[in-house]
């Protein structure tokens, strides 16, 4: 068990600048939940990276490499009577190897965001629904008591109108 | 966009959408019996009735072997084409008046290249072979021929229907995460699972971010290339006025203005029977018919470039084919087409008239009448005056055919109308974006999920 504090805000400035002192007092990385992406966020909390663009990259290669292979194997697996010109072609097959790079390119982007951003999950989670519409919450996790107090009192004092104790599994 | 929306709070956008979902009016009901049962008789029968008979029911014969079926399926894709292009382009440049529109629009596209798909069944005669054209071991040792612009044309559409499908559910998924908590019952069970557990964190957001401007910038060519394949399925055979090199971009422009003449179409309906008059503004009209205009000049541009590089040619078959086409049987089409896509779009260089709902709705659908034309004459009228003049013929559509036509639009609403009734018509956190972020005087409305909401 851990126990997290939430703070709840009427507007994204105060949430980040609570999120901020909560970074700099020492505190685990807060998180932040709002109803639209909170600009900022990444001057105050530190620059987030994310693996989505090598699952790009990755799937780009896999579906390209694919692609032709695809289109030449069969080529040569089951050659067409053409009149002595080449049996692989490459102009047609660079179509096929482009949608296949695409394709791929989806597949593994989508991947990639559901492991990056660790979806789907769907155990209990700390949530506050009032995000989803004009709530702006942070939450810090808290070792012990002491430690939600000094958390507690740093979200008051940016302008939180309601600070929570909850606690989240694992 | 921005001044419309300022009376507006953060609260009233879930509102609003949420009820879109739950309420359901009398209106609805009838709305979607009728798109369902004229989609029933006038699609799904008359498509068993060639079935059983064999494709001779449809009026294609030797020379005009090509008929509506193919015209309308190149109607369809075409537009798909504005919906998650348009979207994605808007996405990248930061245009913030799309961000109340591009949701229907990219479920346009979905729907539209469900139909246009259907048609490839529906043209073939026998399609319970369709799976032929796909690449898997078999015993027959039966494998498509990678060379075919059709089989570009199979691999481009299972691309672009999946990258559209999966671009729409991505950027819908806080969304669906927002209304999985205002619903109750069966719809909170779907929301719950649409949403995958979302919860707005800043790592989602960001996560979200990437993933989704990573997927626009591979859905723009690859929306680029689906619509130039289907112009070489065309323009790769060695028929007179079919055999050009502008095919791809007259097939592009083309699918991107009617796409977009579709989008007018759809906003003036969602606007004005979802009640979603103060999100859906003269703004957007008024930026549609700029794109309007612009798309309109493109493409009279490349239909007057068609004429002359036919005329430049000298060649007899190619004066035949555009004779044939601008003073023959379907002569009367062909100025339809022009007066329409051509002349009636410059309208929008007024803005009175771009930012007038009902004039916009009425060009909207003639743009697109003249865009089913275009399409119609370049299947039709092609294949009649070949090499040959003893090979020549004219092609009329059945009423197999004419049904089927019709019916589509009828399978396409039917869609359309289940959609609204699922998916946030309007982005809710997008369009919060937009607005003014939330002051202390702005309070949250309960947030019980409500009682009773209509099944």
């Amino acid at each position: 068990m851990t126990n997290i504090a939430l703070g709840l805000f009427h507007e994204p400035r105060s949430a980040l600048a609570a999120a901020g002192t909560l970074k700099g007092a020492g505190f685990a990385t807060p998180e932040l939940m709002s109803p639209i992406p909170i600009e900022g966020v990444e001057e105050v909390l530190g620059e987030k990276r994310s693996v989505i663009k090598r699952f790009t990259l990755f799937g780009g290669l896999i579906g390209g490499l694919s692609g032709f292979a695809l289109a030449a194997g069969t080529a040569v697996l089951y050659v067409h009577p053409v009149g002595g010109r080449p049996i692989i072609t490459i102009p047609p097959y660079l179509i096929i190897t482009y949608e296949l790079l695409i394709f791929f390119g989806i597949l593994f982007t989508v991947l990639g965001f559901f492991i990056s951003a660790r979806l789907p999950a769907f155990r209990d989670r700390v949530y506050v629904p009032e995000t989803a519409v004009d709530k702006f919450a942070v939450t810090v996790a808290c070792d012990d008591e002491e430690h939600f107090r000094r958390a507690e009192a740093i979200l008051q004092e940016a302008g939180a109108e309601q600070v929570r104790e909850v606690a989240e599994e694992g | 966009m921005q001044a419309e929306t300022n009376n507006l709070r953060y609260a009233d956008v879930n509102r609003d959408v949420v009820r879109s979902i739950v309420e359901t009016g009398p209106r609805y009901y009838v709305a979607l019996a009728t798109a369902g049962s004229v989609t029933l008789l006038c699609f799904f029968f008359p498509w068993f009735y060639q079935l059983y008979f064999g494709i001779g029911a449809a009026g294609m014969n030797h020379p005009g072997v090509w008929g509506t079926y193919l015209a309308s399926f190149i109607f369809w894709i075409g537009l798909s084409h504005s919906g998650t292009l348009l979207s994605c382009v808007l996405h990248l440049t930061n245009s913030s008046w799309r961000k109340a529109m591009y949701r229907s629009a990219e479920a346009m596209t979905l729907f539209s290249l469900l139909v246009a798909a259907t048609f490839v069944f529906v043209h073939v005669g026998r399609p319970w072979f369709i799976h032929w054209s796909l690449p898997y071991p078999n015993q027959m040792e039966l494998w498509p021929n990678f060379r075919s612009p059709l089989l570009f044309d199979v691999m481009a559409i299972a691309t672009y229907l999946t990258g559209s499908s999966i671009f729409i559910y991505m950027g819908s998924i806080p969304d669906f995460a927002a209304v999985r908590d205002r619903t109750a019952g069966w719809r909170n069970t779907m929301y719950t699972l649409l949403s995958l557990g979302w919860r707005g964190t800043d790592k989602e957001w960001h996560r979200l971010h990437w993933a989704y401007t990573f997927l626009a910038v591979l859905i723009i060519p690859l929306a680029v290339s689906v619509h130039s394949i289907v112009s070489w399925d065309f323009a790769m055979s060695l028929v007179p006025a079919l055999h050009q090199t502008i095919f791809a971009p007259y097939f592009v422009v083309g699918a991107i203005y009617s796409g977009t003449a579709g989008i007018v179409t759809v906003m003036f309906v969602l606007r004005k029977y979802m009640n979603f008059e103060q999100y859906i503004t003269k703004v957007h009209f008024d930026n549609l018919g700029k794109l309007l205009l612009l798309l309109s000049l493109i493409w009279s541009y490349i239909n007057a470039v068609e004429l002359f590089t036919g005329w430049y040619s000298g060649t007899s078959t190619e004066y035949e084919a555009l004779k044939f086409k601008m003073f023959g049987y379907y002569s009367w089409l062909y100025w339809e087409m022009i007066l329409f896509c051509a002349a009636a779009p410059l309208l929008c260089i007024f803005k009175r008239f771009r930012t007038s709902f009902v004039p916009m709705l009425i060009l909207s659908i003639a743009v697109n009448i003249g865009m089913y034309t275009e399409r119609f004459l370049i299947v039709g009228t092609s294949l009649s005056r070949q090499y040959l003049p003893d090979a020549w013929g004219v092609y009329v559509p059945s009423l197999v055919e004419l049904s089927i036509i019709l019916g589509s639009f009828a399978l396409f609403t039917t869609m359309f109308l289940v959609f609204v009734k699922i998916v946030p018509s309007v982005s809710i956190y997008e369009v919060k974006e937009t607005m003014d972020t939330p002051t202390v005087t702005s309070n949250t409305e309960p947030l019980a999920p409500p009682e009773g909401s209509p099944a």
